[in-house]
């Protein structure tokens, strides 16, 4: 009767404890739930609903959920989230930072979907970040070039017009500076990096290059110094940005008419045309006035500007895989990708380039898509961007800090961390 | 403080304050002990497994992890290898770990300086109150300490945003401080610890201002009346009688704010993002963070994290010391 009792209050003191203990997870696709995790508000609502509804239709036993992340700190919360069991199935991840999880076997293999997916139609430069060691692990989503932003009004007010070399952009925003004081005559708040690579890259610089086994960090080179000083005058004459702001929500300036030109991926065009009563509002009064076109390069026609954009894998702990495959084939299908092009981004498949249409932007992004390029192509990449010390170089760029010694003190830090 | 039933009253002896008692006699019944046998334990075993698998366990994993090479690879599966003490002789050659520490203790001591003066103040004020204020100024309080860090980083960030936020617009319009017109406030690092100091200071006030003021109700009113009646003035009376008994609260909440805020992670984190410079504002929770997590050298993050641990953990014993001598008294 006592140990009976001793049982039995362990056991109730046992229960109360075991509230959280969930059931245990079937392998069976009954009732199935598929989790794609998509990375900021790039993807358009009509793409979702596309892959949710074709998802249920072809496998009416299972759903799909798409919950969307934010990119900062993206590389950390995939490192935690896809090593748990509890792992989303498919994600997107910037084709910077593929290279990080693909080597480190975050990704289940897809070499033999290749063709399925799109096989030799796929972006080239995508394939590649997505790829490890011979093997095929994520897949490009799509691409996005950074275009620049400007207001026609402004631009005309100034006696400017849309300039044909990267000397004549700067000096046709240190101008509209000028002549609008407080304004922003390019907007660049301090942490924004991507934009700094054109000035690099232009000017002959590189961020780092391969050197044998080792990774040779460029930034304090003669060329590229030249073209971090050129982000230094911009920064300093043309932007009333915050020195040490982030670049999200580049729409506010825009629409309260402090910022007059600025340079951003392509999609930006739609959170400047939001509705004014958006949850983002933006200024769809400004349509006729909003005008677009790809950075020009030195030497005239487009620069080579970041070749932002994304790639989309399964997770190596999905517990679905072959569902998760067939999600993926409906995102990089033809309808779903159709979706991006019409909505300014480049589509993952080269077929697909005439979706973007022929307008302004899209003659733009065709131009700037051209001559992307991309980071260097090293698996601890994603980490230089994780432990922001290029948000934290040009910050300090834009305060007025000493270019040449900037530049080389982060040299140091970016071999550290290509190279450990 | 423990009270032995010898049935007799204990003796005034000579010693102030010592009161003799018999040593209790060969046939005094011994107190009833065993009363219920195993059952406090059996009611305790499921907590204590439980306690050991949550605490303990990643504790052993996180001391394990920070004696081995472990990057993001590791953590998709690859066997990890042993380096041993690699790792803490990395961090400890490492001038930038240094720098963080000093870091963190300064700003730690500044934040629980302020937030213990501005917590007794408040809770001193609020045994003064009225009950209609007292009841507004609690509430007011409850909220802000119930309010998220993540949340309450975000508000005051957008307060105090460069371009838009309402300090630079209230002192630039009403004040006329031109020069803080688009001025940022993180961008400095010493502006920048201002900011987060502010958030923390914050966000732990009411903690102790609360605590503080349940142990003021409990101070004998008599006794301060009578020092009262002896002519001692409103901080005298405070220093020499209701700092003496509140003692053991004012140490625990000192170092619950110190233990804290060296760990101090969201604010700091948040603000980051916002503005500021990475590599000149990280203190010892965002370092851990960026090491592992971010940055994927789980290893060296370990050891770091390691190495804090133990600065609490001597911390924490400090104030164990303290207050089991407290109740010996």
């Amino acid at each position: 009767m006592r140990k009976l009792g001793i049982v039995a209050l362990g056991a109730a003191a046992a229960i109360t404890l075991a509230g959280c203990a969930s059931g245990g997870t079937g392998a069976s696709d009954e009732g199935a739930e598929i989790r794609v995790w998509l990375v900021g508000t790039d993807t358009p609502d009509e793409a979702r609903d596309y892959l949710k509804t074709t998802f249920e239709k072809d496998h009416p036993d299972a759903t799909l959920v798409i919950e969307e992340q934010s990119w900062d700190g993206l590389v950390d919360r995939l490192t935690t989230s896809l090593s748990g069991s509890d792992s989303p199935d498919v994600v997107e991840v910037g084709n910077t930072q593929a290279s990080a999880f693909t080597s480190a076997g975050a990704f289940l293999d897809l070499t033999e979907h290749f063709d399925d997916l799109g096989g030799d139609d796929l972006l080239p430069g995508f394939v590649e970040a997505g790829s490890y060691d011979g093997k095929f692990y994520a897949a490009p989503l799509y691409s996005g070039a950074r275009l620049v932003f400007y207001k026609k009004d402004a631009l005309a007010a100034a006696g400017l017009s849309v300039p044909s070399t990267l000397d004549e952009y700067i000096a046709n925003g240190e101008a509209l500076a000028a002549a609008n004081p407080g304004k922003s005559g390019i907007w660049w708040p301090g942490q924004d990096w991507y934009n700094a690579l054109p000035y690099i890259w232009e000017n002959g610089g590189e961020v780092a290059v391969p050197d044998g086994d080792e990774w040779d960090a460029q930034l304090s080179s003669p060329e590229s110094i030249a073209g971090l000083e050129q982000v230094q005058r911009v920064m300093t004459n043309a932007s009333a940005a915050p020195k040490d702001g982030n670049e999200t929500s580049p729409e506010v300036g825009f629409c309260d008419g402090t910022t007059l030109q600025l340079s951003a991926p392509s999609w930006v065009k739609w959170s400047i045309l939001a509705p004014a009563d958006a949850e983002a509002p933006g200024c769809p009064d400004q349509e006729q006035n909003l005008g677009v076109y790809a950075l020009p390069g030195m030497d005239g026609g487009a620069a080579q500007v970041f070749a932002g954009g994304s790639n989309i894998g399964v997770s190596a702990k999905s517990a679905h895989p072959e569902l998760a495959i067939d999600a993926l084939k409906i995102i990089l299908s033809d309808g779903f990708q159709t979706i991006y092009g019409e909505n300014g981004l480049v589509p993952a498949k080269l077929s697909l380039a005439d979706t973007l249409g022929t307008d302004e932007v899209a003659q733009a992004i065709a131009a700037a898509a051209g001559n992307a390029k991309l980071t260097p192509a090293s698996p601890n990449w994603a980490d230089v961007e994780a432990a922001g010390i290029l948000q934290d170089l040009f910050v300090k760029i834009a305060q007025g800090g000493d270019v040449a010694a900037l530049a080389a003190a982060a040299d140091e830090e970016i071999e550290a961390i290509l190279n450990s | 403080m423990t009270t032995v039933d010898h049935g007799l009253d204990a003796a005034p002896s000579a010693i102030e304050g010592e009161r003799l008692t018999a040593p209790p006699g060969p046939n005094t019944p011994r107190p009833r002990r065993r009363r219920g046998g195993l059952t406090p334990y059996t009611l305790l075993t499921p907590a204590i497994i439980v306690l050991a698998l949550i605490v303990g366990w990643p504790l052993v994993q996180l001391i394990v992890t920070s004696f081995q090479e472990f990057g993001r690879a590791q953590v998709f599966g690859a066997p990890p290898e042993w380096v041993w003490f690699e790792n803490y002789a990395n961090v400890l050659t490492d001038p930038v770990f240094y720098g963080v520490l000093a870091r963190t203790l300064a700003f730690t001591a500044v934040c629980v300086v302020i937030t213990m003066l501005v917590g007794t103040l408040i809770a001193l004020m609020l045994m003064r109150l009225p009950k209609g204020f007292r009841m507004l100024l609690s509430v007011g309080m409850l909220l802000a300490w119930a309010m998220p860090a993540l949340t309450a980083t975000v508000v005051w960030g957008w307060m105090f945003d460069t371009a838009y936020g309402v300090v630079n617009y209230v002192l630039v319009n009403w004040f006329g401080q031109v020069e803080y017109f688009q001025h940022s406030w993180l961008i400095d690092p010493l502006s920048f610890f201002f900011v987060a100091g502010i958030i923390i200071v914050w966000g732990a006030v009411p903690f102790v201002a609360f605590t503080l003021y349940a142990g003021l109700t409990q101070v004998p009113e008599e006794v301060l009346e009578a020092a009262q009646l002896d002519g001692a003035g409103g901080f005298k009376r405070f220093r020499l009688i209701v700092f003496p008994f509140l003692k053991p609260i004012f140490l625990i909440v000192t170092i619950l704010q110190v233990i804290w805020d060296l760990r101090v992670f969201t604010q700091i984190f948040a603000l980051q993002d916002i503005g500021g410079i990475r590599a000149l504002t990280n203190t010892l929770g965002v370092y851990i963070y960026q090491t592992s997590i971010a940055g994927g050298d789980f290893g060296q993050g370990g050891a770091i994290a390691v190495i804090t641990a133990v600065l609490l953990m001597s911390i924490s014993i400090y104030y164990v010391r303290q207050v089991t001598k407290e109740e010996e008294l």
